[in-house]
């Protein structure tokens, strides 16, 4: 990149000096003022490059506070090694069982009713990937199964991953949870294949 | 399921008449250190005002806007809430309104839509539209991780961290249930990519053949690498106008009709319902598919918010026969080539079920019924997400306005990019120049707008 005359050409006479006055020197700037206050207490940023643009690094780093809300009860039963849906209370309205999980009916707004399903909860592999380039911070050893599970009486059909195996459409899982050293998340539930 | 009732299905109405005008674009990379971003928004600015043909001098066109409507996808990549502020000011628009729009892939389209509006209702005469993104301030992982932010985050990301893997599901229950082989995903990715080719606003233009694409690496299978779009770093525009201040600017600006649709973020959440019909398709020509195949609709295979698009700009654009004799371009969201097969069904270039005959009959490829894609797409040219809806609508505008060869053929363009034109570069320039449409996606499907532009010499 071309950098033009002004940029490049150095200033070889100050103000003060161009107007015949003393020259500025430090103990001149600096006299009578006091100690600053305000210092610089972060880290200076490293310069990446210098061509075609100055770049700089800038870390990051961040803690979010997230809430789980009113699903709180689905996320506390994977530790507890169950599996809870919601389903609407309202007549009428959508009869199957949601997972993931609502707490309020899209349809009708009703307040969910929270439903445990009983262990072993089986489902039936609709679609998959082999997840094999995942994205930055990835929890679990790849490659992996990632898993579309129907789940009989379910309206829905949940994403999760297989913790052993080789995954095809069609084929029967079941629901396993991360109970010991929980990760407090949905990672805590997985499937297996049903031997 | 969805149950719509009429209040639902009302066909949206414009209060006047809206134009497409002009068009900016950068060129498309995936690093941009050489300018930050309001200096790549005022470059592509610059081209809306100046290489347009427009009649009246750039700052007296700049003179009539009276609104900006900006399209970011995430605050993430920029690292700069409130960008856009940061942008109006750097284009020397202030004190004019302006608003952000952010729906995700689709937001360039519903920037758009949003544009149309202000124009239609009279709120404005003249909209700046423009969208960017900078995706290079992170690396590629990174780039996928906030980007799969844009999946649940309680129930998906972390199955993850990464779109493909969202995506590589529907293309493997796409391939199940209507019996497609890869060689169809892959002949997509070699035909866009080919067509970006001739672009010098493109990306990652490559020769390749379906063997190479399929022998790629793999990103989540099935989906390889060369399937996939990139990170990208740029900034595109368009001006929308009513109809006396389009003729006063322009001799041949194209009329604009958009609609959107939405559906859930996660593909889990997508229940069965009954399949909304396009003008020209008949009650009971689905029937077969809840008989045979017993599979849900939308179900993984399709995306419901494409086809209520398409279902409401089709009906505002007066489209009634068959899409692909009606329009002689598409510009389709390619992020995979999977949501490229899909959406052919959604806005029917084919009936649910026979897409890949879009593909297989050559309709689809430069001198077929409806080309689509002739930009390069997403696979080829460009992703930078906020943009992308915009730079596929003056793609359109360009065509409809036999201007393609002056954008793409000009080896002085070219060089602008530090590019050569290539030696085998072609034009093309579509022949008939009536109407083209383009589809902004977002999400697995959870936002989508259908815009339609129709050339008013062509179509009386």
């Amino acid at each position: 990149m071309k950098k033009s005359k002004q940029q490049v050409k150095k200033t070889t006479r100050t103000p003060a000096r161009a107007k015949g006055k003393k020259p500025v020197t430090k103990k001149r700037l600096t006299a009578g003022l006091k100690k600053p206050e305000v210092k610089f207490i972060g880290t200076p940023m490293k310069v990446e490059k210098t061509e075609p643009a100055m770049v700089i690094q800038w870390p990051r780093t961040l803690t979010h506070h997230h809430t789980y809300g009113l699903l709180t009860p689905f996320f506390e039963g994977l530790k507890q090694g169950v599996l809870r849906a919601t389903r609407c209370p309202t007549p009428g309205c959508e009869k199957g069982l949601w997972l993931p999980p609502r707490a309020d009916c899209p349809d009708c707004h009703a307040r969910m009713e929270w439903v445990e399903l009983p262990n072993p909860v089986i489902g039936e592999i609709f679609t998959f990937t082999r997840v094999e380039y995942p994205g930055y911070g990835i929890e679990l050893s790849y490659p992996y199964y990632q898993i579309d599970v129907k789940i009989p009486g379910c309206c829905t059909i949940m994403k999760g991953y297989l913790i052993r195996g080789e995954a095809k459409i069609g084929m029967k899982v079941k629901a396993g949870f991360r109970t010991k050293k929980p990760t407090n998340t949905i990672l805590d539930l997985y499937w297996e294949p049903v031997d | 399921m969805i149950k719509f009732k009429p209040g639902n299905l009302r066909v949206p109405q414009f209060q006047r008449p809206v134009y497409v005008v002009a068009g900016g674009t950068t060129d498309y990379r995936k690093h941009y250190p050489e300018y930050k971003l309001e200096e790549l928004c005022m470059m592509a600015f610059r081209m809306l005002l100046e290489e347009n043909d427009l009649k009246l001098d750039p700052l007296e066109v700049k003179g009539l806007i009276n609104m900006a409507c900006y399209g970011e996808f995430a605050d993430h990549f920029q690292d700069q809430l409130l960008c856009e502020a940061k942008v109006h000011d750097y284009l020397g628009l202030d004190p004019l309104p302006n608003v952000g729009i952010k729906t995700g892939g689709a937001t360039g389209g519903y920037t758009t839509l949003i544009g149309a509006n202000m124009v239609a209702s009279g709120y404005a005469n003249c909209v700046l539209v423009l969208g960017w993104e900078r995706m290079d301030e992170v690396d590629t992982r990174t780039g996928n991780f906030y980007i799969s932010t844009a999946a649940c985050k309680d129930f998906e990301t972390r199955l993850a961290r990464m779109y493909a893997a969202y995506y590589a599901p529907m293309a493997r229950r796409f391939a199940h249930v209507f019996k497609v082989k890869e060689e169809i995903r892959a002949a997509i990715a070699v035909k866009n990519k080919g067509y970006a080719w001739m672009s010098p606003f493109a990306q990652q233009p490559a020769k390749l053949t379906i063997e190479e694409v399929l022998a790629g690496r793999i990103a989540c299978d099935p989906l390889r690498m060369h399937e996939c779009c990139a990170m990208s770093v740029g900034a595109a525009c368009m001006l929308l106008c009513d109809e006396e201040t389009a003729y006063k600017l322009s001799d041949n600006p194209m009329r604009l009709y958009i609609a959107g649709g939405t559906h859930t973020l996660r593909v889990a959440d997508r229940r069965n319902m009954e399949i909304p019909l396009l003008p020209h398709e008949t009650p009971g020509m689905y029937d077969w598919m809840e008989k045979e195949l017993n599979e849900p609709y939308p179900g993984f295979q399709s995306f419901l918010a494409s086809r209520f698009a398409a279902y409401m700009a089709y009906r505002m654009a007066g489209i009634t026969k068959e899409p692909c004799e009606e329009l002689d371009l598409v510009e389709l969201h390619d992020a995979f080539t999977i949501s490229d097969l899909q959406t052919y069904g959604d806005i029917g270039l084919r009936p649910y079920g026979r897409e890949e005959e879009y593909i297989t009959s050559g309709d689809a490829y430069y001198g077929g019924r409806c080309p689509s894609n002739l930009s390069g797409g997403l696979l080829g040219t460009m992703h930078a997400v906020g943009a992308t809806g915009i730079f596929q609508g003056i793609e359109c505008l360009w065509q409809l306005q036999g201007k393609y060869d002056k954008f793409h053929g000009e080896p002085k363009m070219w060089e602008r990019f530090g590019k050569k034109k290539p030696a085998d570069w072609q034009s093309l320039q579509i022949p008939r120049r009536r109407r083209a449409l383009w589809i902004s996606h977002a999400g697995v499907g959870s936002h989508v707008t259908c815009g339609i532009l129709v050339n008013p010499e062509e179509v009386k």
